[in-house]
């Protein structure tokens, strides 16, 4: 009977040392968490990242979204995307402490090769005084509409009340025409009346003399 | 013979890789019950649907996508 041994190398080690790689962690809040103040949620993420040893790059606000279906009895929730350097084995220790957090949904990480260059730019404006984070809104608030749509909406309804407008000033015309038309056919039929009238005027004038 | 024109590819459009970030995209490869549509929809060659499915699954555990519906 052969004795079972353990691989000689880890797929995450190379030459004895252990390699480092460049992740995208996209990470779940929870909007109560959220509510009590962005620096502390994000916090909560980039804490438990660097404990394990992880060197954040860059973190900021993806978004805030209604989700396609209720995670953990919430309908709302806040996405922070992360790009941050690790070692291979540390992110299952990250994996595990995000599982017991109760303020982080769900969470993904990917490999990637390099961090893409917008993000710098986006994570540093973050960072800034004057940026705001907008407060996110209750569970049962609708979900705001996107502007675009509306405005193509808005456009699709303008272009037939134009039209139908057009039409009805074209309605318009042709009526006043008619009118005009019918005002100015009036005097001529009632001219005839008025010179008949008159002939007739003139022959009682003449019986009565 | 009448023969019916063949529709148009879905995935014809869409160029650059397929991110599960970029939500608007991927919701035009989900069928109305929210299911993946098929490679004869897409036109999409084997890794590019694989690379599909990848996005669509990521989007779907982040809440992004639906499954179902």
């Amino acid at each position: 009977m052969t004795e079972r041994t353990a691989p000689t190398t880890d797929r995450h080690e190379s030459k004895g040392e252990t390699l480092t790689h460049t992740y995208e962690g996209m990470f779940l809040l929870d909007n109560e968490v959220v509510r009590k103040g962005w620096d502390e949620a994000k916090g909560l993420v980039t804490a438990t990242l660097e404990k394990h040893g992880a060197q954040v790059q860059t973190a900021r606000r993806w978004d805030e979204r209604l989700l396609t279906y209720p995670i953990r009895g919430r309908r709302r929730a806040t996405y922070l995307l992360t790009y941050f350097n690790a070692q291979g084995p540390e992110i299952e220790n990250v994996r595990h402490d995000l599982d017991i957090s109760e303020g982080v949904l769900r969470y993904l990480f990917l490999s990637v090769e390099e961090i893409p260059e917008a993000e710098r730019g986006l994570s540093e404006a973050e960072g800034a005084s004057d940026f705001v984070v907008p407060e996110p809104p209750t569970e049962d608030e609708p979900e705001p509409e996107p502007e675009a749509p509306a405005e193509e909406e808005a456009k699709a309804e303008g272009e037939p009340k134009a039209e139908a407008g057009a039409e009805e000033a074209k309605a318009d015309e042709a009526k006043t025409e008619v009118k005009a038309e019918a005002e100015a056919a009036k005097p001529e039929e009632a001219a005839p009346e008025a010179a008949e009238a008159k002939p007739t005027e003139t022959k009682d004038e003449e019986k009565a003399q | 013979m009448n023969q019916r024109a063949p529709r148009k590819k879905i995935g014809g459009d869409v160029k650059g890789p397929l991110d599960y970030k970029d939500v608007e995209t991927l919701m035009k490869f989900l069928g109305p019950q929210g299911q993946i549509v098929s490679r004869r929809r897409t036109g999409f060659q084997t890794q590019r649907q694989r690379e599909l499915k990848k996005a669509i699954k990521r989007g779907r555990h982040l809440g992004l996508l639906p499954f179902v519906g």
